[in-house]
């Protein structure tokens, strides 16, 4: 079957179904058995007429980033689709209201502002509104129609897509948006002369299993629920807001419990108390949270007590930029607070990887008697993929605690020194177990010691769990690991390594010989796996989306040799084509 | 060490055997300095725990960091020290996980109404069904003496040797405001009646606060000595029918050193009763 892979924007004010339409776009062409990916910005304010844009790649291969430049542009709105023309391709396919309610002034229409090179139709998406519902409404269902129409999609699947998406409403909101589809259809079809290339014309991808269309926050909920969650607390913060609500729902179904704290300060202590009591427990934040968590922290490593953290990272210090995707939080997460402080940093890769992320988390967490951080980031919590549905989780993922035996019990070291660091950990209510904790340094029985020996030995306690957990690290990726020699070896993390791994290929059709390496598990790092991939580059780039580099000083550290920097602040997620670029000019 | 531990126990075991109340206290003698306070608080919270025949392996004390952060190691049962300020949230997070433990929080004055005053309100309106014990001593013990949310205005202390600036907060009407469902005041120098009132917290199904009037004897000279609160400390004995919201306000804007209990509301559930009422799928 040919290949096939289109990008379409949807660009509108807040309020005009923007977004609505690109969800509709996207879960018909994932029941059509396309693999899509879609990703919205929308304004931060709640209510106003700022812009949105409704992002989806679609295609017959594995998705791997959303793509920078869009195949097709749709304006419902002039003026922010102006400033949307400078992520359309200079190729691209402009769509456009041909006949607005009030004619444009001059500079006002955006198809004034199209380059030479693109193609635009005009629609008259406004009038064939009113004409399907007597209202401006149903513009984004008019577009959809002509886009159907463009794109030789079929109209009666894409009809009962609108109908399961407005199925809950009333049947006259049903009707009205999918006459406005029809009029768009029929309209294009009989007046555009279409000299475009773009058609989905003979795709029809084999039917694959069913598939759920989902984002990172979605996942992360429905990971911890599946491994067991019973306990969540949190305080609401974009972009992880969205897992406390899920949580909210579900989690007493499952006969758990969620508390909203008064801050974070409060959400990371009952999450520590909830681990104390031997339960699995986890909170979600951003930056400024993930910020008042710190001194818990150091309490879950130096107690010894479960706990873990989603951080889904925003742009920037302080408040930031709240809606804008970013990967600043990397020293904060692996280094952040005080003293010598070792704990498990996870970055998922992609939108599965967020699910099982968070099982690993909780498992490790409760295996390892630490703190473990989830690093997502604004793309990865909002962004939508169709996937398998997930496995649950094996056995071996859903009891992990080393609870302590008869012997054990007989004097009781709550922390009792071991090969692999891990001291039998008795849950409240086990007779003979009873101990105290505190995140003063101790001795194996909990009480404060402050004697050289003790805080040397204790320390190298917490560090040496590092070592077995490494081996229950997924195994890195490593693109195109057939060859054993590369021009240029890049090296990624979290929601960078999709853009990564695809430049790998465009990369080779260009005739650059490159691969690519990246690790859920940032730390510990599986240093070791990364410094053999590196012995097999001449050159190595990493690329991510923070100004100062900081996965690349700390890769730089380990690897003790140059590397090559590309740093993006944009808000955007990663683009391959920008890598591609640097490694034209590498 | 293990030996010099073992052979401490067995001479401690012997002793404690005999005295019946003293299985709560844990093999480690108290760090405070002579004469603090805390020793008479702890001596009750042993007894009520004895009378309530609280099995130790289901009870758990958490508490934050300065001189009453100590508390639970001299405890046999177990115990969290947690972060300055913060038992509450991890005593809510315990309990909330663990509802068949007996959760007890501790604090200073410094740590509950100071640096973690932000959680007080919270845990009071969400009735969460703990026992909160604060150390009131006025004074910032741990770190020798600084000025708290509770020295008085005008008293001088290492942070402020010219006199405190800021106007001392209340603890009982701040209780009594945000909500809590029992208010009393206890007095480290009268460990039965202290020991009364930990004992009705403990069995009161919500969130309990209990203000302890404690001396610390080497910070503070001219507040909360033990001659001061001798001679001021005496018993509300209040009535059942007086136990409202509108004379335990006034008492305790009137009564700095009245001991008892102030206010209870037993008909309002606890939060996990709340949960479960809300949650209730029909
Ligand atoms: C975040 C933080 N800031 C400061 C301290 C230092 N510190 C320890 S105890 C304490 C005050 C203790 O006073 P209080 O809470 O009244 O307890 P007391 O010692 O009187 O029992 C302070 C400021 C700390 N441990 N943590
Ligand atoms: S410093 Fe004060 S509060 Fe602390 S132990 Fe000594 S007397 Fe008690
Ligand atoms: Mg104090």
């Amino acid at each position: 079957m040919k290949e096939f892979n289109i990008i379409i924007e949807i660009c509108g004010s807040a309020g005009e179904g923007t977004i609505s339409a690109g969800e509709i776009l996207s879960r018909f062409m994932s029941g059509q058995g396309f693999e899509i990916m879609s990703f919205d910005s929308y304004p931060a304010e709640i209510r106003g007429f700022g812009k949105c844009v409704a992002h989806t790649r679609i295609s017959t291969n594995r998705i791997y980033s959303p793509g920078k430049l869009a195949d097709v542009l749709i304006a419902l709105n002039d003026k922010h689709s102006i400033s949307q023309l400078s992520a359309l391709k200079e190729n691209g396919l402009l769509i456009y209201d041909s006949q607005p309610p009030r004619p444009h002034k001059e500079d006002k229409s955006v198809v004034g502002w199209a380059k030479p090179g693109m193609i635009s139709y005009g629609i008259p998406l406004n009038m064939l509104a009113h004409k399907a519902a007597g209202n401006a409404r149903g513009m984004n269902m008019v577009a959809l129609g002509a886009v159907a129409a463009l794109l030789h999609v079929d109209q009666h699947g894409f009809t009962d897509s609108i109908k399961v998406r407005y199925g809950k409403k009333k049947q006259i909101v049903i009707d009205s948006n999918v006459n406005s589809f029809l009029e768009g259809y029929n309209w294009t079809e009989k007046n555009i002369k279409k000299i475009d290339p773009h058609s989905f014309k003979g795709m029809t991808p084999s039917k694959q299993k069913e598939k759920l269309i989902i984002n990172g926050n979605q996942l992360v909920a429905q990971a911890a629920l599946v491994a067991n969650l019973s306990f969540y607390a949190g305080y609401p913060i974009t972009p992880a807001t969205k897992i406390m609500e899920i949580l909210s729902r579900e989690l007493p179904k499952h006969g758990g419990v969620l508390l909203q704290t008064e801050d974070e300060i409060s959400a990371i202590g009952a999450v520590i108390g909830a681990g104390f009591g031997g339960k699995r427990a986890m909170t979600a934040t951003s930056g400024p949270g993930f910020a008042l968590m710190t001194e818990f922290t150091g309490l879950s490593v130096m107690a010894e007590v479960p706990a873990v953290i989603i951080d889904s990272q925003r742009a920037g210090p302080s408040t930031g930029m709240p809606t804008k995707t970013e990967q600043s939080d990397f020293n904060s997460a692996v280094s952040g607070g005080t003293g010598d402080c070792p704990r498990i940093v996870l970055a998922p890769t992609d939108t599965k990887s967020c699910y099982e992320a968070t099982i690993l988390a909780l498992y490790l967490a409760e295996k390892y008697q630490t703190l473990v951080v989830v690093l997502l980031d604004f793309f990865l919590s909002n962004s939508i993929r169709n996937i398998n549905i997930p496995e649950k989780p094996s056995s071996k993922y859903l009891d992990a605690n080393i609870a302590p035996d008869k012997n054990d019990l007989k004097d009781y070291q709550r922390y009792k020194i071991t090969k692999n660091g891990v001291s039998p950990r008795a849950i409240p209510g086990t007779p003979g177990g009873m101990f105290f904790s505190t995140g003063l340094e101790h001795d194996v029985y909990g009480r404060p010691n402050y004697s050289e020996a003790g805080h040397l030995e204790m320390t190298q306690k917490r560090f040496a769990k590092f070592n077995t957990v490494l081996s229950e690290a997924p195994a890195p990726e490593i693109s195109a690991i057939d060859r054993d020699e590369f021009d240029i070896g890049i090296i990624s993390w979290g929601s960078s390594a999709g853009a990564a791994h695809e430049t790998v290929m465009s990369a080779q059709k260009e005739g650059i010989n490159a691969s690519s390496f990246s690790s859920m598990m940032v730390s510990p790092f599986p240093e070791k796996a990364l410094i053999e991939f590196a012995d097999k580059c001449k050159k190595i780039l990493i690329p991510e989306l923070n100004f100062s580099g900081q996965f690349a000083s700390f890769a730089t550290q380990i690897l003790k040799r140059p590397v090559e920097r590309l740093n993006f602040i944009t808000g955007r997620p990663m683009a391959s084509e920008d890598i591609l670029q640097k490694m034209r000019d590498m | 060490m293990e030996t010099i531990r073992s052979a401490y126990l067995d001479e401690k075991l012997e002793i404690v055997k005999n005295i019946d109340f003293l299985k709560y206290r844990s093999a480690d003698l108290p760090t405070w300095c002579p004469g603090c306070g805390y020793f008479g608080i702890v001596d009750a919270f042993y007894k009520a725990c004895r009378e309530l025949d609280l099995k130790h392996e289901n009870m758990v004390t958490v508490s934050g960091i300065g001189c009453s952060g100590r508390t639970p190691i001299f405890i046999n049962s177990y115990g969290f020290h947690t972060l300055h300020g913060r038992s509450i949230p991890v005593a809510s997070g315990l309990k909330l996980a663990r509802e068949d433990l007996t959760v007890f929080a501790v604090a200073g004055d410094g740590d509950a109404l100071g640096i973690g005053g932000g959680h007080l309100p919270h845990v009071a309106r969400k009735n969460i069904n703990i026992t909160f014990l604060l150390f009131d001593n006025s004074i910032y013990g741990l770190t020798k003496g600084q000025s708290s949310s509770t020295t008085p205005y005008e008293m001088k202390t290492n942070s402020h040797p010219a006199g405190n600036p800021d106007t001392p907060l209340n603890p009982i009407k701040l209780a009594l405001s945000y909500g809590a469902s029992f208010v009393a005041r206890g007095y480290a120098g009268d460990p039965q009646g202290l020991k009364q009132i930990i004992k009705e917290a403990t069995l009161h199904q919500g969130f309990s606060f209990i203000q302890i009037l404690t001396p610390c004897v080497t910070f503070d000279k001219e507040n909360k000595t033990w001659k001061n609160l001798k001679e001021k400390v005496y018993d509300l004995n209040l009535r059942k029918e007086e136990k409202n919201m509108e004379t335990a306000m006034r008492m305790a804007e009137n009564e700095p050193y009245g001991v008892g209990i102030f206010f209870q509301d037993r008909q309002r559930p606890h939060y996990q009763e709340i949960l479960r009422n809300l949650n209730k799928t029909d």
